[in-house]
C-alpha cells in the first residue's frame, strides 16, 4: 500500500514538474513569436520607408533634372516621335499607338485615341 | 539487552498537565484549518472573480494594435502619399539633467534652439513632455546613443508625400497624429485611417508578452485609394503653370486636365504651392487649392456658352451673320466695346474674334429663364460634386431678378462667377457630345453616362467655332500645339476690385479641348494678374494650355490627328549583306 502511494506521489511530482516545464516552454516560446512578429512589422516598416525612397528618388521632377542636365535630353513632341502601329489592333476601328521614341509608357486601352467607335456605341446602349 | 527507559512510563517524567490544554490545542489547530479551508473556498470558489482580476490587473495588458494609414495612389499605382515610421522624441523632465553636457549635441540633432528645449524641459511638474515628433529613425537613433538620461523615443507614423509641391493640393496632408486636415486626404480620413486592433495579454517582469488572454482583434488597415491623377501629367501640367506664372509675374495660377471619356481628373495643381513635407511657416495664399476655391467672373470663355445655348434653342445657325458694328453697344447707361470694330460677323465668328457685342445680340435672341436653365445644367452655381473639400458653388444669380443689362453682361462672362474647376467641367458638354459628364477625383476606367445639355450637333458646331478660335484669326492661336488639333476659348477679365472693375488687373483664362474631332480631355488654365506687361488669355494662359495639351496626349498614347512634318533625322546607314 505504501509502495503504490509512493509511486503514486512520484508520479504527481513528475507531472508537476512536467507541467511547469511545459508552462515555461509554451512562454518562452511565446515570447520568442511575439518578437518575430514586432521584428517583421518592424521590417515591414523599413520596406515601406526604402519604397517611398525609391518613388521619391523616381519622382517626374527628379528624372526631368537629371536627363536635361546630366543626359543632355530634351522633351518628346510628335515632330520627333515615329508612330508605329500595332498590327494586332489596326484590323479593328481603333488607331493602336505604340511609341517610337516617346518617353512615357504607353497605356494599350481599346478606346485610346478614338472614343468615337467603342466609347460612343457604349454610351447609346445605355438608356 | 539493556532496557532503554521508559518515559512514559517514569513516574519522574509523568506530567501532570490537564487533559484540556492538549484537546485546546488540537482544538486550535482544528480551526486553523477550518479557517484556511475557508480561506480557500473564499479565495477560490466565492471572491475567484474578483481575485482573478486583481490578477490581470498586475500582469495583463491590453495592447492597441493600431491600424496603417492607407496609402494614397497615383492612377498607375505611384505613391503620392504613405505612412512610414519614424520616432518621437519624449522626455520625463525631472529625470533630465538640465546642464548634461550632451544636451546641446540633442538640440543640434533636433533643429531645435538650446534655450527652447530647456524650457520645455524645465516644466518639472510634468511627468511627459513631447521634445520632438516625428523624427526621422537615423536622427533618433542618434539622440539615442548620446544617452541623456529622461529622454526617450516612442514608434510613431510620419506621413511622407514623394511627389511633393507638384500634387500638395490634390493630396493634402496629415497632422501628426495622422489625422487628414487637406485635400483627398482630408475628405477620405475616415476610410483611410482604418480601424485599429487590441489584443490582452499577460506580460512577465520583464515586459515580454508570455501568453494571449483571449484571441487578439486583428486591426483593419485603411485601404490604399487610387486616385485618378496621373502623377506625369500632373507634373507636367504643374511646370508649365509655374513656368507662365513665373515669366508673366502673376500672383497666381491653377490649371485642370480632365478625361472626357470618365471623368476623372487627371491632373489639378495650383501655383503658389507648398512642400507637404515641410509644412513650417505656410500662408494661406500657399494653401489655397484655387482651381476650386476661388470664383472668379470667367469673361469671354463662357461665350461658347452662350453661343451653345441659342443654337441648341434655334435661334441662330454657326452662320447667322451678327452685326456688331461699330464695335459698340450701349444699353442701360452703359457702353460695352469690342477691342475692334469686327462690322457684320457670324455667329462663328463672333467666338472666333471674341465679340462682346456679338455676344450681347446672341443672348438678347434668350429669355433670362432660358440662359439660367442652361448655366444650371452645366453646373455653375452649384457646388461641383467632387470628392474634394472646399468646393465653391459660385454665384449665378436667380433669373427672375436679372435685369436688361446682367443678362447682357452674362453673356461674356461678367456678372456671374464661377471657378475653374466648373469651367472644365461645364466644357465636357462640348466635348462629349453634349453630355455633362459627371466628374471625380477617383481612379475608373468606366466610360461615363453624363447629362445632355446640348444635342450632339450643336456640341459638334461649337467645338468647330473653338478650333477656329485656337487658329489662325482667333484670339487662341497660341493654343496650338504640334500633331493635335485643339480648340478652345481665351478669356481676359478685369478683377473686381471694391465695386468696380480694376482697370490695370486682370485675371487670365483659357479652356479647351484636344483632339478637336473626338476630344480626349478638357484642359483649363487661369493665371491671377499677370503683370508683365502681356495679360490676355490668348498670350499668357493658351501657352500653358498647349504644352499641357501636348504632353498629356502624348502620355496618354493618344495618337496625333494632324499630320507633322517629321524632324527625326535618319542616321542609320543601310546594311548589306
Amino acid at each position: 500500500m505504501i509502495r503504490l502511494n509512493l509511486m503514486l506521489l512520484l508520479a504527481v511530482l513528475m507531472s508537476a514538474f512536467y507541467l511547469v516545464q511545459t508552462q515555461y516552454e509554451s512562454r518562452r516560446l511565446y515570447a520568442q513569436l511575439d518578437r518575430a512578429h514586432s521584428q517583421g512589422k518592424r521590417l515591414a516598416a523599413e520596406h515601406e520607408q526604402l519604397v517611398v525612397q525609391k518613388r521619391a528618388q523616381a519622382t517626374s521632377a527628379r528624372v526631368q533634372q537629371l536627363a536635361v542636365t546630366q543626359l543632355q535630353m530634351r522633351p518628346a513632341h510628335p515632330g520627333i516621335t515615329l508612330y508605329v502601329s500595332d498590327a494586332s489592333q489596326v484590323s479593328g476601328t481603333h488607331a493602336g499607338s505604340g511609341s517610337g521614341g516617346s518617353a512615357g509608357p504607353v497605356r494599350q486601352e481599346p478606346v485610346t485615341g478614338s472614343w468615337g467607335s467603342s466609347a460612343r456605341s457604349q454610351l447609346e446602349g445605355q438608356p | 539487552m539493556s532496557r532503554s527507559i521508559a518515559y512514559h512510563a517514569s513516574p519522574l517524567l509523568a506530567s501532570k498537565t490537564p487533559v484540556w490544554r492538549s484537546k485546546f490545542i488540537v482544538g486550535v489547530l482544528a480551526v486553523a484549518f477550518v479557517g484556511l479551508g475557508a480561506r480557500a473556498a473564499y479565495v477560490q470558489v466565492i471572491g475567484n472573480e474578483f481575485f482573478q482580476r486583481q490578477g490581470e490587473v498586475r500582469f495583463a495588458r491590453t495592447l492597441e494594435l493600431p491600424a496603417n494609414r492607407g496609402r494614397v495612389l497615383d492612377r498607375n499605382g505611384l505613391i503620392l502619399a504613405s505612412s512610414v515610421a519614424a520616432q518621437s522624441i519624449w522626455a520625463i523632465p525631472e529625470d533630465v539633467d538640465k546642464n548634461h553636457p550632451r544636451l546641446p549635441d540633442v538640440a543640434r540633432l533636433l533643429d531645435l534652439k538650446l534655450p527652447d528645449l530647456k524650457k520645455r524641459l524645465s516644466d518639472e511638474d510634468k511627468t511627459f513632455v513631447w521634445v520632438k515628433r516625428q523624427v526621422d529613425e537615423p536622427v533618433a537613433r542618434e539622440v539615442e546613443a548620446l544617452g541623456v538620461k529622461g529622454i526617450y523615443l516612442r514608434k510613431d507614423y510620419k506621413r511622407q508625400y514623394p511627389e511633393g509641391e507638384a500634387a500638395a493640393h490634390v493630396v493634402g496632408f496629415t497632422n501628426v497624429e495622422d489625422k487628414g486636415q487637406e485635400g483627398v486626404e482630408l475628405i477620405f480620413d475616415k476610410q483611410l485611417s482604418g480601424t485599429p486592433g487590441s489584443r490582452r495579454v499577460i506580460k512577465d517582469r520583464l515586459g515580454r508578452v508570455i501568453e494571449d488572454v483571449r484571441d487578439a482583434i486583428p486591426p483593419q488597415d485603411g485601404p490604399d485609394l487610387e486616385l485618378s491623377i496621373d502623377s506625369k501629367v500632373q507634373f507636367f501640367a504643374f511646370q508649365k503653370l509655374r513656368q507662365a506664372v513665373e515669366q508673366h509675374k502673376a500672383k497666381a495660377g491653377s490649371v485642370v486636365v480632365m478625361d472626357v471619356l470618365t471623368g476623372e481628373v487627371l491632373a489639378l495643381a495650383n501655383y503658389p504651392t507648398y512642400n507637404p513635407n515641410r509644412r513650417e511657416n505656410l500662408s494661406g495664399e500657399q494653401l489655397r487649392n484655387r482651381a476650386l476655391t476661388d470664383t472668379f467672373e470667367p469673361g469671354s470663355t463662357m461665350k461658347p456658352i452662350t453661343a451653345a445655348m441659342a443654337l441648341e434653342a434655334g435661334r441662330v445657325s454657326p452662320q447667322t451673320v451678327i452685326d456688331t458694328g461699330p464695335g459698340r453697344y450701349s444699353m442701360g447707361g452703359f457702353t460695352i466695346s469690342d477691342t475692334h470694330n469686327y462690322g457684320a460677323l457670324t455667329v462663328e465668328g463672333v467666338i472666333q474674334k471674341s465679340s462682346n457685342v456679338g455676344a450681347i445680340k446672341i443672348a438678347q435672341k434668350m429669355s433670362p429663364q432660358e440662359m439660367w436653365d442652361t448655366f444650371a445644367a452645366l453646373g455653375y452655381g452649384q457646388k461641383p460634386k467632387i470628392e474634394f473639400p472646399g468646393a465653391v458653388s459660385g454665384r449665378v444669380r436667380p433669373w427672375k431678378s436679372w435685369r436688361p443689362i446682367e443678362q447682357a453682361t452674362m453673356s461674356y462672362g461678367y456678372g456671374l462667377s464661377a471657378s475653374l474647376f466648373q469651367m472644365v467641367h461645364s466644357y465636357t458638354a462640348f466635348a462629349h457630345d453634349g453630355e455633362v459628364i459627371p466628374a471625380t477625383m477617383l481612379k475608373s476606367s468606366e466610360p461615363v453616362v453624363g447629362r445632355r445639355v446640348f444635342s450632339p450637333q450643336t456640341a459638334v458646331a461649337v467645338r468647330k467655332m473653338l478650333q477656329m478660335a485656337a487658329g489662325p484669326g482667333g484670339t487662341g492661336q497660341k493654343a496650338q500645339t504640334l500633331g493635335y488639333s485643339v480648340g478652345g476659348k481665351s478669356g481676359t477679365a478685369h478683377k473686381q476690385v471694391g465695386k468696380g472693375y480694376a482697370s490695370n488687373k486682370y485675371r487670365s483664362w483659357f479652356t479647351g479641348m484636344a483632339p478637336i474631332d473626338k476630344p480626349r480631355i478638357v484642359v483649363g488654365v487661369m493665371l491671377d494678374e499677370p503683370s508683365n506687361g502681356q495679360y490676355y488669355g490668348g498670350l499668357v494662359a493658351a501657352p500653358v494650355f498647349s504644352e499641357t495639351v501636348q504632353q498629356t496626349l502624348r502620355i496618354l498614347g493618344v495618337q496625333p490627328d494632324m499630320n507633322v512634318k517629321p524632324q527625326i533625322m535618319v542616321e542609320a546607314v543601310e546594311e548589306s549583306f
